[in-house]
């Protein structure tokens, strides 16, 4: 390596050739030719001329849907392929992705990017993942500077592998949360019609329901209006199903377990007798008909197009989950039928953990495969993704086209922003941008919502004024009625919790050989019967249920899961915090 | 009489002289004779040995704690590590119940249905509605399972369910029934879509084999004054009789293997103690999880009883119909 380094910047076809094969070979390519280029990325034209952008097509796999995904043929995407020359053939997991990356791993045939998640320890394991520490530092600085050495230390694989072998696309750096999503979801019509009340337990929620269905028990064409329906459709599961379990009950997401702050000591969160008391309520609303019979029967697909009618009451979702449905809401007018979210909780002495801080959330992320054409080409154009002017385009769109600059800052012009939120699926799928993410958004490292670029003006078009711009007006009026500017307002905020010093748990890479993962499937199979099980009892049967519950999970290894985990938090801690 | 002669003789000589050398003689006589024969077979000799016998070797990673990116002698050996987990795992053991249980209601209503509706099929003597019958009954056959289960899902749905809503009509029921979250509902479902989807297609081939039978023998019974009934009972079952038992011993040999795409699409949390097939276990806890070696091993197990299945209802059959497969 250290020869080539004498062969000085000429970005000649030949050296760069050269380069690759290198890359190829060593996994680090040489320090020659496009260190100038690098290093100037950033200044633009006379350093993008060494720059190469001949077409090439590179494969991709997302362990995440992305259903407006085009192909790249979107306005931004097309600009994307003209800047850095790069087509991405995508492929997207259908359903649980664990399979179709064991089968990935298994074939020896990988795309030439991947972005895994947590699965990615199956690749990892199979040998297929880069180390991406070198290519990064060469090839890589707007990654290096929107990550930064704390993000760049918090993106190394584990204790034992320090490698770089996913560069973190699903946290922005820097993010600030500026709107809740989550919690618990009323419609606007049944909280206005009940008078604007405080909503904070899970018996103010049931009221609400309780008194819109006692006067509405039809819609105007006689059928039934249902209480709250749940989607148990596969992984929706946890987050209408078991997640909320913990979120009312003041224990912050770590997947399945909860850990505690201090002694990080812990426990599979269902053992914890809150939750309980949350399955109960559950138990208690189906028994006075308030929940959706159907609800852990139906098909997500179901659930959206039931939503879709309107005549759900109450959910129990993130707004990605349950989106479409209102989306199709929204395009028909029915505004007072969409979703305001509310810090539900179990009683009042808990207060809801949706946004209990986390630190910058390393881990999953996209990587580039052994089997990469050209991972110098592969590190460049994620690379491109993360510099600021990549930053602007997959977030705002073409000046001019999809915003203007104003006084120096970015504006998203009236019609432009009505289309992104009330017809957001045309609309993703013709210009690739989105309302909740664009097509690109988790390609590559980028900066949270919140984060001002040298122009001042946000690199996303999250933050508080396009927040607020964003809502119909029946949200407005809803939120005003609570006097808050955004649902956020609503929610306990970050600054109520102390940091967790491991991040969550749930993205904690798992050795691929360890016995987490089959107890952890057993306890699964074992929750996600049980649970629906318990619910659907009689209330006299609910203990019993339960106690069965309890006896099954520790016959199938639950304290030896807990001590497994415990060890892989204390390893995280020490990776992130040395 | 005098090719009589010549020839009769002959015959006893040959044989004597077939008898003495070994019989890779008449082997090479026999495959000189039928070289053509050889040749077209040998495309599909390769095909089954390259796609049936060569990932057999694959069956070593159940023996082993098998990782991708190893070569084969670096793997680790763990001998039959993998298949006490297996049978020690109750999991395991009711996705075999369930197995046997859906495939057994299959096989059943899989030959009374079918073989059923060729017959009623058979003796309409309309042409017309014929046609028109049998293209309509086999079109489900083309609809994927993601759209059928789709649809049976809707139809029993409790919301608005067609089925639901039928038996509310007529007063049978007072409230709808929740069909898709009652466990010991699930077998019967999975077995009555199959019966919807694939009777029209599973009756094509007795169809064939009731057309095959000679006009004659229908038109002689009917001199001997036989009635339709008895028409059917005397010629028509016992003409397709070779095809049904041919095709019996081969869906028993495929017991197990059921596939998964029906279980898996019509199954909710509610019913996983009914739904979990063996493929669908194999597919979780095996490659799901990246333990390729233990979803080998999975598959061994199924392999090796079908093939026991298979030989015994082929000997079964062989004694006392004799009529068999192999």
């Amino acid at each position: 390596m250290a020869s080539n380094r004498q062969i000085k910047a000429k970005a000649s076809a030949i050296t760069l050739t050269s380069v690759m094969l290198l890359g190829l070979l060593a996994g680090c390519g040489g320090n020659n030719g496009n260190n100038a280029a690098g290093n100037a990325a950033n200044t633009g034209n006379n350093a993008n001329k060494a720059e190469d952008t001949s077409p090439l097509t590179m494969t991709y796999f997302s362990a995440d849907p992305n259903p407006n995904w085009t192909g790249m043929q979107d306005e931004v995407g097309k600009v994307l392929t003209e800047k850095t020359g790069v087509t991405l053939e995508a492929e997207f997991a259908v359903g649980d992705p664990q399979q179709k990356v064991a089968l990935i791993a298994a074939s020896g045939e990988y795309p030439d990017l991947i972005s895994a998640k947590t699965d990615i320890n199956k690749l990892v394991d199979a040998g297929a993942m880069l180390d991406l520490t070198d290519l990064i530092e060469k090839y890589a600085p707007n990654i290096k500077k929107v990550l930064g050495e704390e993000g760049l230390k918090r993106s190394r694989y584990s204790d034992d592998d320090h490698a770089i072998y996913a560069i973190p696309t699903y946290a922005g750096v820097d993010n600030k949360y500026f709107d809740a999503g989550g919690g618990f979801e009323l419609q606007h019509r049944a909280v206005k019609e009940a008078g604007y009340p405080e909503i904070k337990t899970v018996q103010d929620y049931e009221n609400v329901i309780k008194a819109y269905l006692e006067k509405h028990p039809t819609d105007e064409n006689g059928n039934k209006n249902i209480g709250m329906t749940l989607n148990a459709d596969d992984w929706y599961m946890y987050i209408t199903v078991t997640n909320p379990a913990f979120i009312t009950t003041g224990s912050p997401d770590d997947g399945e377990y909860a850990i505690d702050i201090d002694t990080q000591e812990v426990t599979y969160h269902f053992r914890r007798p809150a939750e309980k008391e949350y399955f109960r309520w559950l138990n208690h609303m189906n028994d006075i008909g308030l929940l959706d019979p159907e609800s852990f029967v139906q098909k997500y697909d179901q659930y959206k197009a039931k939503i879709a009618t309107g005549r759900v009451i109450g959910l129990i979702d993130q707004d990605w989950g349950y989106g479409d449905g209102e989306k199709a809401l929204k395009a028909e007018g029915k505004l007072d039928q969409g979703y305001a979210h509310f810090p539900v909780t179990l009683s009042e002495e808990y207060k809801d953990t949706s946004f209990w801080p986390t630190g910058f959330m390393a881990g999953n992320g996209i990587g580039i495969s052994v089997d990469a054409k050209d991972p110098v080409r592969a590190i460049k154009f994620l690379d491109y993704l993360a510099s600021d002017e990549g930053q602007v385009l997959i977030n705002w769109g073409i000046e001019g086209k999809h915003y203007n600059v104003v006084d120096g800052k970015r504006v998203i012009p009236e019609d432009v922003n009505n289309r992104k939120y009330n017809d957001t699926t045309n609309f993703q799928k013709e210009t690739g941008l989105g309302n909740v993410g664009s097509n690109y958004a988790l390609l590559s490292a980028h900066y949270g919502d919140g984060v001002l670029d040298p122009t001042g003006s946000y690199y996303t078009t999250r933050f508080p004024e396009q927040v607020i711009a964003g809502y119909n007006k029946v949200e407005k009026e809803t939120l005003a009625a609570y006097k808050a500017n955004t649902w956020k307002d609503l929610f306990p905020s970050e600054d109520e919790f102390k940091v967790k010093p491991w991040g969550a748990a749930w993205n904690i890479t798992i050795p691929g050989d360890s016995e987490i993962v089959v107890l952890d499937n057993k306890l699964k199979d074992i929750t996600w019967k049980r649970i629906p099980e318990a619910i659907l009892s009689k209330p006299a049967d609910f203990d019993k249920v339960w106690d069965a519950y309890m006896g099954e999970l520790d016959k199938a290894g639950v304290e030896k899961a807990e001590d497994l985990r415990e060890e892989l938090v204390k390893k995280r801690v020490k990776l992130w915090n040395e | 009489m005098k090719a009589d002669t010549v020839t009769a003789p002959i015959p006893p000589d040959t044989r004597m002289r077939n008898k003495k050398p070994a019989s890779g003689g008449r082997f090479w006589r026999n495959f000189k004779n039928q070289k053509y024969l050889w040749m077209m077979s040998i495309p599909f000799v390769i095909w089954a040995f390259v796609f049936s016998y060569l990932p057999l070797w694959g069956w070593t990673m159940a023996f082993q704690k098998y990782k991708p990116a190893r070569g084969f002698f670096e793997q680790e050996w763990v001998g039959f590590d993998h298949f006490r987990t297996l049978f020690s795992d109750s999991q395991f053991l009711l996705a075999l119940r369930n197995t046997l249980a859906m495939s057994g209601m299959g096989l059943v209503a899989g030959f009374i249905f079918p073989i059923t509706f060729a017959i009623l099929l058979n003796e309409v003597r309309l042409g017309i509605f014929k046609r028109f019958a049998q293209t309509v009954s086999y079109l489900p056959h083309f609809v994927s399972w993601v759209v059928a289960a789709g649809i049976v899902t809707k139809m029993l749905s409790s919301e608005n369910g067609l089925v639901n809503d039928i038996l509310l009509g007529i007063g049978f029921i007072d409230s709808p029934i929740q069909f898709m979250a009652q466990g010991h509902l699930f077998w019967g479902i999975v077995t009555l879509s199959d019966v919807w989807k694939e009777t029209g297609w599973n009756a094509i081939i007795y169809l064939a084999a009731i057309s095959g039978i000679g006009p004659e023998l229908y038109e002689a019974s009917r001199v001997d004054g036989a009635s339709r009934l008895r028409q059917i009972w005397h010629i028509t079952l016992p003409g397709i009789r070779p095809t049904i038992i041919v095709l019996l011993i081969m869906s028993i040999g495929n017991l197990l293997n059921i596939g998964f795409e029906k279980q898996f699409l019509l199954q909710n949390n509610l019913v996983t103690d009914y739904s979990q097939v063996l493929d669908l276990y194999s597919l979780k806890y095996g490659l799901g999880m990246a333990r390729y070696s233990y979803g080998t091993a999975i598959n061994i197990f199924n392999s090796v009883i079908s093939v026991i299945l298979l030989f015994t209802i082929n000997g079964i059959f062989k004694r006392t119909t004799k009529e068999s497969l192999l």
